[in-house]
């Protein structure tokens, strides 16, 4: 699921250079919808990877902007850090396998985000803390067919349709992905609810080859019943397969600032 | 009364056999007690559910922004992002004739935490001093106090502590989305824990100075999202709602004054049906009584048969035999109501003022969430005690009806002549 977890996982490297070893970019023809899916969220994971990003929040009542700083490892770990504004520089949320920690610097307390609250908004965005600890692949959840090929907007594009598997987990009811046919970068994302209701859109821009490939480094979550409200996050530094390990994610690594 | 003899036959032949007379009286005055107890404690746990369901949280009154209900979004304060004058709005509500007492309130979702356990719950800010006179929440103290003014206090319900595992004097973290879009967040200490018995709000209440649930959320001073307000009597709340909107009309503030009769509709749905049901039961038991009374009078009349027939024969007309009867069915009711308003008053007013215990019968529960203890509450309702006794003498007029009937038609000839 491409969801704020998304920010961390597609600045996962690793398993996309076994992706390219096995599927290079000119089979991509050939490919099933099955495929192409497990290749967009392949795209999306790594081993490690550490990151610098703003996240900037639009909604009806208020307009801020973060800076965050951003570390992953493998498919179970990863930290996220604002470094500005002033007010809340050194909050940090740190995922480790299922479970979201929050560390407040002000109070000097780390609190575990209830189950319960997992629908919640992360930070006052519209990604849900659900969306950061999401770590199952989205072939595992979804039955994926190819639902349209052809030219949108004069760009040769796959859409595909992804259904959630009965005995799934999941929040959405279904999910659709636009993936361009020259690169297989995915352009959006589209959420529905179970009464197959447009939630959200996440559209993915500005491809950039960092690390050594090529990633969306802008993304944008667009909430359907709330228009005009918007979570942009620009990538303004990405390197993947960095050296950090387990003890990185540690709570208590969390309330000493992560280093 | 023009009646004649005939009343003083009615009434002496009631007479004849007292026991007879006696009993069925009972049987009428038990039925007389039935309806009235019944209705008595139908308005008692009406009473109690209108009472716990506006007196522990909600108010009998409210003021709220016009957008602020049913989402009750942070934003969304009295008088909008300017905020208002809150002493101002707060005392010119108290000063309605129906109002007992008024307080600013302050609500932010947010989450609770000790430890490793984080709960999510409702934080309620209010004013320490004026709040406890409006709902009954920081009087359900079982341990410690309530927060105090200006303070980083904070008092939660009896199930949210157990889930957190903590105890007065403990320290718990607050995190609230604030009105800017921040995560406000800041170190409180238990002051105290309450229980008011319902389980939702033992969960997921916590009460804190309104001042410093404020800054927490980025609110500033002069931005609430409530007025509560207690009226004298609860029946009162809605004529008090729309003098006191019409009072803050020239303010221009847009916002709505809603009486419990409008916030919790569901409640006022219930004592119009419990209205309806009283004289169901009426019915119901005035119908068992009817058949009783119509035995006893056609047994008197058919033991009397001989003499009624003698004063057929001595030129009494059928008509005054059917109002002998229906006299001594009227004298027979008015004992019947003697006899139930001597039993039934003295009960009522013992069971109102001291309430018996029928926690062994059952336990506290909830009624359209509104707390109902297990006490046998009664409360007076004299209108319905009259048209109980109203049922009560129509009951046995109707039953007389037929036998006063029957007596008229006797054949005189035939009946003395031993046929």
């Amino acid at each position: 699921m491409s969801t704020f977890f998304g920010v961390t996982r597609m600045i996962r490297t690793g398993t996309l250079l076994l992706a390219l070893l096995f599927l290079p970019s000119g089979a991509a023809a050939q490919e099933t919808a099955r495929d192409l899916i497990d290749r967009v969220d392949r795209l999306l994971r790594g081993q490690s990877s550490h990151a610098v990003a703003t996240m900037e929040v639009v909604t009806e009542n208020w307009e801020r902007s973060m800076s965050l700083e951003l570390w992953s490892l493998g498919t179970d770990y990863s930290l996220i850090r604002i470094t500005a504004p002033k007010k809340e520089e050194g909050t940090a949320t740190l995922m480790a396998d299922d479970e979201i920690w929050n560390y407040l610097p002000r109070v000097d307390r780390t609190i575990k985000i209830p189950a319960s609250m997992m629908m919640g908004a992360w930070m006052g965005s519209h990604f849900t803390n659900d969306d950061l600890v999401k770590e199952s692949q989205l072939i595992d959840d979804y039955d994926i067919e190819f639902s349209y090929e052809g030219a949108r907007d004069g760009v040769e594009v796959w859409e595909l349709a992804l259904t959630p598997k009965a005995e799934a987990a999941v929040v959405w009811g279904h999910i659709e992905y636009q993936v361009r046919k020259s690169d297989t970068m995915p352009t959006w994302a589209r959420y529905y609810d179970e009464d197959g209701t447009l939630v959200r859109t996440m559209t993915f821009s500005d491809f950039q080859t960092m690390g050594g490939r090529l990633v969306p480094m802008a993304m944008d979550m667009h909430p359907e019943d709330k228009p005009g409200e918007r979570t942009s996050v620009r990538y303004t530094e990405l390197e993947f397969d960095i050296d950090i390990d387990e003890s990185f994610f540690s709570l208590r690594a969390l309330r000493s600032g992560g280093r | 009364m023009s009646a004649g003899p005939w009343w003083r036959i009615g009434w002496r032949n009631l007479g004849r056999n007292q026991r007879r007379t006696l009993i069925t009286a009972l049987g009428l005055a038990f039925g007389y007690f039935a309806v009235v107890f019944m209705i008595g404690w139908a308005e008692g746990l009406v009473a109690e559910m209108i009472e716990n369901g506006t007196g522990i949280l909600t108010g009998q009154l409210q003021v709220h922004d016009l957008d602020y209900r049913p989402e009750r979004k942070i934003y969304d304060t009295i008088g909008g992002r300017e905020g208002s004058d809150v002493d101002r709005l707060v005392a010119t509500v108290a000063a309605d004739p129906a109002i007992a007492a008024a307080a600013p309130r302050v609500f932010v979702g947010g989450l609770i935490s000790s430890g490793e356990a984080t709960r999510a719950g409702l934080l309620m800010g209010v004013d320490p001093g004026l709040e406890p006179q409006v709902s009954r929440l920081m009087r359900g103290l079982i341990a410690g106090a309530a927060p105090a003014a200006e303070t980083n206090q904070i008092m939660i319900g009896a199930e949210m502590a157990r889930q957190l595992g903590v105890e007065v004097g403990d320290e718990v973290i607050l995190v609230v989305p604030a009105a800017d879009g921040s995560m406000g967040n800041d170190l409180y200490a238990v002051s105290g824990i309450y229980r008011t018995g319902m389980a939702e709000l033992d969960g997921s209440y916590a009460v804190l100075p309104i001042t410093s649930l404020q800054y927490l959320a980025a609110l500033d001073p002069n931005r609430i999202h409530e007025i509560a307000a207690t009226t004298t009597d609860a029946w009162l709340a809605p004529e008090a709602a729309e003098r006191i909107a019409a009072g803050l009309a020239p303010l221009e503030l847009g916002v709505e004054v809603e009486p419990w009769t409008r916030l919790r509709p569901e409640m006022l749905d219930y004592t119009q049906l419990a209205k309806g049901w009283y004289f169901i039961v009426i019915v119901i038991v005035f119908a068992i009584a009817v058949f009783g009374v119509a035995n006893t009078m056609l047994m008197a009349t058919y033991e009397r048969r001989r003499e009624i027939a003698v004063m057929l024969a001595l030129g009494t007309t059928p008509w005054r035999i059917t109002l002998t009867v229906l006299f001594e069915a009227i004298a027979l009711g008015f004992i019947a109501l003697v006899v139930g308003a001597v039993i039934t008053f003295p009960l009522l007013a013992w069971w109102h003022n001291s309430p018996p215990d029928l926690s062994w019968l059952y336990g506290d529960f909830t009624m359209f969430g509104a707390l109902v203890r297990p006490v046998l509450r009664v409360e007076y309702n004299f209108p319905m005690a009259i048209w109980t006794g109203v049922a009560l003498l129509m009951t046995a007029l109707l039953a007389a009806l037929y036998p006063a009937a029957r007596a008229s038609r006797i054949p005189p000839a035939d009946t003395l002549s031993g046929l």
